[in-house]
């Protein structure tokens, strides 16, 4: 039983990541019904420019890094839809590309070198369970911005005019709100989370440049677990998946322990096509 | 009248000489590919090789070159993608008629390419080190050489070590790909014959960002010493950093990938006394022959590195020492032949290797060193 409870707390750490990538999924979809696929990437710059860098100047850096990777994406975007191309489709796999393309510019300027922090050298010991600090930070930021994004779009005016720019793009554009200005902010919210969770990784484990995919997919994977319209359920997803993960890594033969987090993906999924209404509550 | 002799005689050698010096200079070079992965996610091991060959290249040519001709090299790069390596091989051998080719990098790649080389008679150095390469069954075998030590023989190695040192209780942590996997059934399969037993075995995703639950599930096994299958630098880190925080205390094996400077400035502290094995030792306790490259790459300005760029730098020693021993044309089929026939040709790397028809490893386990970091640097173990 004290074996459970110790995978299971590793795993909400390190759910807590996950949740923090969903952040931008939630957040973008909300906006403008949309997928932006460079979240991964936008960790991966953040973390190259931060380590590069070095010391909180670094942290900025990175930040910094990723709000112009992300601005780059809201340029497409923008581009995109004066061209008379709004399919949301189409922007997703426009963020494909940006997402390639910034794995390739960190392999040319940084080749294959991976990216870490040193971490704490201390550990807690939480009733039994011998945890880094860094574990309870990651956890720490990821609620805190779960927290502020939840009351800047259901407490705010500025939020309101985010969900009405996804809903009803022309009426929100007609009832007075800048609706391509909302959604580049969203792209630029989306890409300072995405290169919070790069930092955050770099400290706790480390990354190189064959993460954005993986990062994406588990941020997304996150995102739609609960549904996708609520950051609230995102960080939720990211906790289930983090438990998920860890618990089959400690008790599943090494042959499937990977596939039980998928599994459990498509089992929730699965439930939600039968069970609508009681778990993608909140339809537009 | 003597000196009158002597004085044509001069004339006439210096004459001959120069003519001789032209037509050594005007010689056709001897055209090689390369088909490594510098893109994608094995760049990592193709980069270096590629610099490394480059430079072995300059250094050959420098010299005269092979039986005065020099070497010109021909680039593709595959992506680390099976199939755009079995198209670089028809590619750099259709427009540039290169007659060996230096790769592919990756095993996939490898037994791709195979029957391409076997169908245009052209000889491949793979510096691959998936088992299944060389296998004597592919009706490829003939036209395809490793560069390098393969997955089974650095496991044996390091399996053989923990005994010697009284490490008995062994844990696995590997990542779930071709690589981690065939590594740790192997490592399973003659444990017992190497008088250890194997306590647990966990598997990580390439790309995990965390490791803290298998890292907990391998210290409830209480294993002696950990053997670390993964050749991904983030996810070993991951590992090192978090057994420190879970109190792992087992001694840490690694395999060849993690001979990596940003292995160590990675793990920091927690990582002395890690032990790494390694294709001979460029950086930090060279052989003499090793010396000998780290002299190389040193004078091009840059700081010698780890295993991969011995072995790319021997692939082409493989190539000069082939080429040399062909009186005539150099074609597909007679470096392939020469190449079978190489006998402890001048490797940069430690070691000596005979090849033959049925063995084609053009370096083996006699180049393996166990390396152990202190203070920073991968140290050779006596």
């Amino acid at each position: 039983m004290f074996q459970l409870l110790e995978y299971g707390v590793r795993g909400l750490l390190s759910g807590a990541v996950y949740g923090l990538l969903a952040l931008p999924m939630s957040l973008l979809f909300l906006t403008t019904g949309t997928i932006d696929f460079a979240v991964g990437a936008y960790a991966l710059i953040a973390a190259a420019v931060a380590v590069t860098v070095g010391g909180v100047a670094g942290f900025a850096a990175g930040i910094g890094a990723a709000l112009l990777a992300a601005a780059l994406m809201a340029l497409v975007f923008v581009l995109l839809k004066r061209r008379g191309n709004e399919d949301s489709i189409t922007v997703a796999l426009a963020s494909f590309g940006l997402a390639v393309g910034i794995a390739s510019l960190v392999l040319w300027r940084w080749s294959t070198q991976a990216f870490v922090l040193p971490s704490f050298a201390t550990f807690w010991d939480v009733g039994g369970i011998r945890i880094s600090p860094q574990g309870f930070i990651n956890l720490g930021i990821a609620l805190a911005m779960v927290g502020l994004l939840y009351v800047v779009l259901y407490r705010t005016d500025l939020g309101r005019m985010m969900r009405a720019a996804a809903v009803n793009p022309r009426g929100a554009e007609l009832a007075g709100i800048p609706v391509t200005r909302v959604q580049c902010g969203a792209f630029l919210a989306g890409g300072a989370v995405a290169g919070l969770a790069g930092l955050l990784i770099v400290c706790s484990s480390g990354l190189d440049y064959t993460i954005p995919l993986p990062l994406t997919l588990a941020g997304f994977g996150a995102a739609i677990i609960f549904g996708i319209r609520s950051p609230l359920r995102g960080f939720a997803g990211g906790a289930a998946m983090g438990i998920v993960e860890a618990v089959s890594a400690g008790y599943a033969s090494s042959v499937v322990a990977s596939l039980v987090p998928s599994l459990f993906v498509l089992a929730v999924l699965s439930a939600q096509f039968f069970f609508q209404s009681r778990f993608s509550g909140d339809r537009p | 009248m003597k000196a009158r002799r002597y004085l044509a005689r001069t004339v006439l050698g210096w004459a001959a000489g120069v003519l001789l010096g032209l037509g050594a200079q005007a010689a056709e070079p001897i055209r090689i590919g390369v088909v490594l992965s510098t893109s994608g996610p094995a760049a990592s091991f193709g980069i270096p090789e590629r610099d490394a060959l480059v430079l072995a290249t300059e250094h050959v040519n420098a010299g005269g070159g092979v039986n005065g001709r020099r070497i010109e090299l021909f680039h593709y790069d595959d992506k680390t993608n099976p199939t755009e390596a079995a198209r670089g091989v028809t590619q750099l051998v259709a427009s540039h008629k290169v007659v060996a080719i230096v790769g592919p990098g990756t095993g996939g790649g490898a037994l791709a390419a195979g029957p391409v080389a076997e169908r245009l008679k052209v000889p491949l150095l793979a510096p691959a080190a998936t088992i299944g390469v060389t296998d004597r069954k592919h009706s490829f075998f003939p036209w395809i050489f490793r560069v390098g030590v393969d997955d089974s023989k650095v496991v044996h190695g390091i399996l053989a070590d923990m005994a010697r040192h009284g490490l008995k209780r062994v844990g696995i942590f590997h990542q779930e790909d071709a690589y981690g996997k065939a590594g740790a059934d192997y490592a399973r399969s003659v444990a017992a014959d190497l008088g250890v037993e194997i306590v647990e075995v966990v598997s990580v995703p390439y790309n995990a960002i965390d490791v803290g639950a298998q890292a907990t599930r391998l210290r409830n096994a209480r294993p002696d010493a950990v053997l670390l299958q993964v050749a991904s630098t983030p996810l070993a880190t991951a590992y090192v950093k978090t057994a420190e925080q879970i109190g792992l205390k087992a001694v840490t094996y690694a395999g060849a990938a993690m001979v990596q400077k940003t292995f160590v400035d990675s793990v920091g502290k927690a990582g002395e006394g890690i032990r790494v094995t390694s294709i001979g030792n460029l950086a930090h306790d060279p052989s003499p022959s090793e010396a000998k490259f780290a002299e190389v790459v040193k004078k091009a300005g840059r700081t010698p590195g780890g295993w991969m760029e011995l072995i790319g730098a021997d692939a082409i020693m493989a190539i000069v020492a082939a080429a040399g021993k062909i009186p005539g044309e150099p074609t597909g089929p007679a470096m392939r032949d020469a190449i079978e026939s190489l006998c402890g040709f001048a490797q940069y790397t430690r070691g000596k290797t005979c090849l033959s028809s049925d063995y084609h490893e053009v370096l083996n386990e006699s180049s393996l060193v166990i390396t152990e970091i202190r203070d920073g640097e991968f140290r050779t173990r006596k």
